[in-house]
C-alpha cells in the first residue's frame, strides 16, 4: 500500500470566484434566521453573498431549510433574525419586510405555477402590465424567441410538455429583468432524460441575459453543473459556502463530504507529524496535535486497486456502472472502502488487491466531529 | 371459454340496458314530438300571449338569483377559507344546511314572514310608522330572495372547493411579478375560481328554472308554473308540451355549461407540490363582523325558518293535528319513495355496470341517455309520463305505478352519478383474480363485486329515496285521487295559508333531508 505522487494540480483553484470590482455584490444575507413557530427555527445564522451575474446553488437534503432561505430572499417568509440586502437595499430584517412585489425578484417554482387561465404570451407578459402595449409585445416576443417557444404563444399551459412549461416559467420571470432570479428545484418535475438538456439551456440563458440566480436543489450533480458557488445547508445551518470544486475536494465537514459524492471515512491517529491509518500514512495538513483521533475522507476516484496475492484487502463486490466499475473493498479490520476503476478493469469478487491512494488533498476531520454523517 | 363468457354475458345485459335507456328517453322524445307536431296556431297563440312574459320572468329570476348567490356564495367561501376565527369549522358545514330545505317549504315560510301582518312587517312598522309596508313575497323580489337563500350553498360549496385548491404559488408568482394584493385577487385568484363559480351558477340556474314549488306558492309566473297550469287548469297538453320543450332547451343550455366548466376546472388544479394559502387570524372586531354576517345569512336561510317549523309543529301537535291521517301521509311518502328508489337501483345497475366494464359506444350511449332525466324539470317529466300513460297504458293511468315510473325517470340520473363511480373503482383485475382462484362468475359477483359496490349503491338508494320524499310537481299531477304525500300536504295547506297545519309535514321533510345532505357534502368535502 502506498500513497501516490501529486499528479493533479489543485482543482480547487480552477474556477475562480468572480472579480469583486466588476461584479458588485447583488444579494447579501447576514446571519439570517427564520422560525416557523416560536422556538422552532427553520434556518439560523445563514450568511452568504452573491455577486452580479453569479449562479449560486443552495444545496442540501429535504428539510434542510434551503427553500425557506429562498422564500426569505423573495420576501414570502419574514426573517426573525439578521438582514437581507438586495442591490444594496435592506429588504428583510426583524423590523423590515419589503413586500415581494417591490423587490424585483424573479421566481420559478418547482411546479412552475403557470397561470392556467392565461395563454403562453399572457403568462410571459403578466409582470409587464405597466409597460405600454407595443413595448410589452416586443419584449415578450424577444423573450419567447430566446427560450425557444416560438409558435406556442397561443397555447394554454395544459397543452404544453413539462419542458415547455418550464421555459414559459423562465421567460415569465426573466422578461422582467429581475435583480435576482430565484429557482426552487426547477428540474425536479422533469423527466430525467430532459433535465440534462434543460440544465444546459438554463445555463446558457442565464449567461446570455447576465442574470444573477439563486437555485435550490437537493441534487449535487445539478449544483456542480450549474453553480459558480454552492451553499451547502444542513439542519437549517450553513455548512460550507464555496466553489463546486472546493466543496467536492475539500469539504469543510463530514456531512458535506458525504452529501456531495461517495466518500469513505477511515479512522487514523496523529503520530510523528503524519496520520497513520490501516491503509497507509497521510500528511497532517491541518496540524492536529499528536495523539488526536481523526478520520480521513477518501473518494472512490482517489483509490486505485491492483490485484496482488500478498495483500489482505479483498474485493467484496463489483457494481458495473457503464463508464466505471465501482469496487467495494473489505479491509482486514472489517471496514470497507470504495474504488472507482475504468469500465474495462474487471477483477473477480474475492481476489486480494493492493490499494493505491492518490491523495493530493486529503481531508481530515476530528473523529467526533459534530456533523459526522451516520454510519 | 373465458372469451365466450366475456362476449355473451354483456350481450344479454345490453338488451336490457338498451330497453331501459329507450324507455327513459321515451317521455322526452314524446314531448318533443308533441310540441313540434303541434298546430302552428298553438305556437302562434302562445308566442303572442304567454312566451314573452314567461321568458322574461324566468330569465329575470335566473339572473336575480345568480347575482344573489354569486355575492353570497363567493363572499362566504372567501371568508371561511382565507380567515380564521372562533367557530369557523362549525360555520363551514352549517352553511350547507339551507339545501335541506325544499324550495316550497322556504317559500311557504316566507309568505308568512313577509306577508301582510307578518312579523317582518310588524318590526318594520314599529320602526318606520304604522303606514309602512314591506315588499310583498308574491313578487319578483320575493321569489328571488327565497330562491337565493335556498341555493347559495351550491356556489359556496364549489367556490370553497376551488379556493382550497388554489395553489398559493400562483399568488406568490404574481406578487414576484410585481402585482399588488388587489391585482393578485383580480388577475389571478378570481380567474382561477371562475370555472367553479360558473359551474355553481349553472347549477343554481338549472335549479331555478326547473323549480316548481317556490314559484307556484309565490304565484310567480315561470315556465314550470305555466306548464302545470296548462295541464291542470286548461287541460291543454299540446300547449304544455310546447312550453315544456322551451323549458327543456333552456335547462339544457345550463346543463351543458355546467359540464363544460367543471371539465375546464380540471386544468386549473396543479400537479406536483401544492400548498394552500395561510389563513389570516381575526381579532375580536373582525370575528364579530364576520360572525354577524354569517348569522344573518344562515338565520334568514335556515335558522328562523327551522325555528318557525318547530314552533308550529309543536302547537299543531298540541291541537291534535299529528294524527292517524298524518301518519297515513308519512306511510304514503315512505312506501312510494322506497319502491321508486329500489326500482331505480335495479334499473340503473345494468346501465352503470356495462358502461364502466365494457365501455363500447353503445353502452356508454345508453348510460348517457339515462341522464336525460336531468333536463326534465319535475312538471315536464310529470306531463310526459301523464301523456304517455294516457296514450299507451290507459288502464295504469292514475295508479301509483305511473308515479313510480315518473320518479325513476326523474331521479335515476342522480342515483347513477353515485353508482357509476362505485363500479368504476373496482378494477376488472379483482374479478379476474377471483376467477383465477376458482370462483365462478356468480360467486365472484357475490363475494367480490357486490361487497365492494354495496356502499355506493346504498348511498344511491338513500339519495333517490330522499329526493322522492320531497318531490312535489310530479306527485301533484300524477298521484291517484286522495293519495297525498308529505310534500303534497305541505303545498296544499300552504296554498290555503294554513301555516301551522303544513308545519309537521314540512319539518319531517327537512329532517329526513339532512342525511342526504351529509352524504352529498361529505363527497364534496373529500373532493376538496
Amino acid at each position: 500500500m502506498s500513497i501516490g505522487q501529486q499528479q493533479r494540480e489543485d482543482p480547487a483553484i480552477t474556477r475562480r470566484p468572480l472579480d469583486e470590482r466588476s461584479h458588485p455584490t447583488i444579494l447579501e444575507l447576514r446571519k439570517v434566521g427564520c422560525a416557523y413557530e416560536k422556538g422552532r427555527s427553520a434556518i439560523a445564522d445563514i450568511s452568504f453573498s452573491v455577486r452580479e451575474g453569479e449562479i449560486l446553488c443552495l444545496l442540501g437534503p429535504s428539510g434542510c431549510g434551503k427553500t425557506t432561505t429562498l422564500r426569505a430572499i423573495a420576501g414570502f417568509e419574514p426573517v426573525g433574525a439578521g438582514e437581507v440586502y438586495l442591490a444594496g437595499r435592506l429588504v428583510s430584517s426583524p423590523d423590515t419586510l419589503v413586500p415581494t412585489e417591490q423587490r424585483h425578484v424573479g421566481m420559478v417554482f418547482q411546479e412552475y405555477a403557470l397561470f392556467p387561465h392565461l395563454r403562453v404570451v399572457e403568462n410571459v407578459a403578466f409582470g409587464l402590465h405597466r409597460l405600454p402595449a407595443d413595448q410589452r409585445k416586443a419584449q415578450v416576443r424577444t423573450m419567447i424567441e430566446m427560450v425557444g417557444l416560438t409558435g406556442l404563444e397561443r397555447r394554454y399551459p395544459h397543452e404544453l410538455s413539462g419542458g415547455q412549461q418550464q421555459r414559459v416559467a423562465l421567460a415569465r420571470a426573466l422578461v422582467q429583468k429581475p435583480v435576482v432570479l430565484l429557482l426552487d428545484e426547477p428540474f425536479s418535475s422533469l423527466d430525467p432524460d430532459m433535465t440534462g438538456k434543460m440544465r444546459e439551456d438554463l445555463h446558457r440563458l442565464l449567461m446570455e441575459t447576465k442574470t444573477t440566480a439563486v437555485l435550490v436543489t437537493h441534487d449535487h450533480e445539478e449544483a456542480f453543473a450549474m453553480a459558480d458557488r454552492i451553499a451547502v445547508l444542513n439542519n437549517g445551518r450553513l455548512e460550507q459556502f464555496d466553489t463546486p470544486e472546493a466543496i467536492y475536494h475539500t469539504p469543510a465537514t463530514p456531512f458535506v463530504a458525504d452529501f456531495v459524492g461517495q466518500a469513505d471515512f477511515i479512522p487514523g491517529l496523529v503520530e510523528n507529524g503524519t496520520v497513520t491509518t490501516e491503509i497507509g500514512e497521510f500528511p497532517n495538513q491541518v496540524g492536529y496535535r499528536r495523539g488526536t483521533k481523526v478520520v480521513v475522507m477518501i473518494r472512490p476516484d482517489d483509490v486505485h486497486i491492483e490485484p496482488s496475492e500478498h495483500c489482505d484487502a479483498r474485493i467484496l463486490a463489483r457494481q458495473f456502472r457503464g463508464s466505471e466499475n465501482l469496487y467495494t473493498i473489505g479491509l482486514p479490520s472489517g471496514r470497507v472502502v470504495h474504488s472507482s476503476e475504468s469500465s474495462t478493469a474487471v477483477y473477480p469478487v474475492g481476489s486480494p488487491v493492493e490499494l493505491q491512494i492518490i491523495a493530493t488533498h486529503t481531508v481530515l476531520f476530528e473523529e467526533n466531529h459534530p456533523s459526522r454523517p451516520p454510519g | 371459454m373465458d372469451m365466450v363468457a366475456r362476449q355473451t354475458f354483456p350481450t344479454s345485459l345490453s338488451v336490457i340496458a338498451l330497453t331501459v335507456a329507450g324507455l327513459i328517453c321515451l317521455p322526452l322524445l314524446f314531448i318533443g314530438y308533441l310540441a313540434l307536431s303541434a298546430d302552428p296556431s298553438v305556437w302562434g297563440r302562445l308566442w303572442n300571449t304567454r312566451i314573452p312574459e314567461l321568458l322574461m320572468n324566468t330569465g329575470a329570476l335566473a339572473l336575480g338569483v345568480s347575482i344573489g348567490t354569486l355575492l353570497l356564495g363567493v363572499s362566504l367561501a372567501w371568508l371561511l377559507v382565507r380567515y380564521d376565527f372562533v367557530g369557523r369549522s362549525v360555520w363551514e358545514w352549517a352553511l350547507v344546511l339551507p339545501l335541506a330545505m325544499p324550495t316550497y317549504v322556504l317559500a311557504y315560510l316566507y309568505t308568512y314572514l313577509l306577508g301582510a301582518g307578518g312579523p317582518v312587517e310588524h318590526l318594520w312598522q314599529w320602526w318606520a310608522g304604522s303606514e309602512a309596508r314591506v315588499l310583498s313575497p308574491y313578487s319578483f323580489t320575493g321569489a328571488t330572495l327565497v330562491m337565493t337563500l335556498d341555493t347559495f350553498p351550491f356556489v359556496y360549496l364549489l367556490a370553497r372547493a376551488a379556493l382550497l385548491n388554489v395553489n398559493v404559488s400562483f399568488e406568490e408568482v404574481a406578487r414576484a411579478c410585481g402585482a399588488s394584493r388587489l391585482g393578485v385577487w383580480r388577475r389571478v385568484t378570481l380567474p382561477l375560481l371562475r370555472p367553479a363559480i360558473v359551474a355553481g351558477l349553472s347549477l343554481v340556474i338549472l335549479y331555478v328554472v326547473s323549480d316548481f314549488g317556490a314559484v307556484s306558492l309565490l304565484r310567480y309566473q315561470t315556465f314550470t308554473y305555466a306548464v302545470y297550469q296548462q295541464v291542470t287548469g286548461r287541460y291543454d297538453q299540446t300547449a304544455a308540451a310546447v312550453l315544456s320543450l322551451l323549458l327543456v332547451l333552456f335547462a339544457l343550455i345550463f346543463l351543458i355549461a355546467e359540464r363544460w366548466f367543471r371539465r375546464r376546472s380540471r386544468f386549473y388544479q396543479t400537479t406536483g407540490r401544492y400548498r394552500t394559502a395561510p389563513r389570516t387570524r381575526c381579532g375580536p372586531l373582525g370575528t364579530t363582523l364576520i360572525t354577524a354576517y354569517l348569522a344573518l345569512v344562515l338565520g334568514a336561510s335556515f335558522g328562523v325558518p327551522a325555528w318557525l317549523l318547530v314552533q308550529w309543529t309543536a302547537s299543531a301537535a298540541a291541537e291534535g293535528a299529528v294524527d292517524a291521517r298524518f301518519f297515513g301521509f308519512v306511510w304514503n311518502s315512505v312506501a312510494l319513495s322506497g319502491l321508486a328508489a329500489t326500482a331505480a337501483v335495479l334499473i340503473g345497475t345494468p346501465l352503470a355496470y356495462l358502461a364502466s366494464r365494457w365501455p363500447s359506444k353503445l353502452n356508454v350511449a345508453c348510460l348517457q341517455a339515462a341522464y336525460a332525466g336531468y333536463v326534465l324539470p319535475g312538471p315536464v317529466a310529470a306531463l310526459a309520463i301523464l301523456v304517455l300513460a294516457s296514450h299507451l297504458i290507459p288502464f295504469w293511468y292514475g295508479t301509483v305505478l305511473v308515479l313510480i315510473i315518473a320518479y325513476v325517470v326523474h331521479f335515476l340520473p342522480a342515483g347513477l352519478q353515485t353508482m357509476e363511480p362505485a363500479l368504476q373503482q373496482i378494477t376488472p383485475n379483482l374479478e379476474e383474480a377471483s376467477r383465477s382462484l376458482g370462483l365462478s362468475t356468480f360467486s365472484t359477483l357475490r363475494h367480490v363485486t357486490l361487497p365492494l359496490v354495496k356502499g355506493g349503491f346504498i348511498a344511491a338508494w338513500v339519495l333517490m329515496f330522499l329526493q322522492c320524499i320531497k318531490e312535489l310537481p310530479a306527485t301533484l299531477l300524477l298521484r291517484p285521487v286522495g293519495f297525498d304525500t308529505l310534500a303534497v300536504r305541505v303545498w296544499l295547506e300552504a296554498s290555503e295559508e294554513y301555516f301551522q297545519l303544513a308545519a309537521p309535514s314540512a319539518l319531517l321533510i327537512v329532517i329526513v333531508a339532512l342525511p342526504a345532505l351529509l352524504l352529498l357534502v361529505s363527497k364534496d368535502w373529500r373532493a376538496a
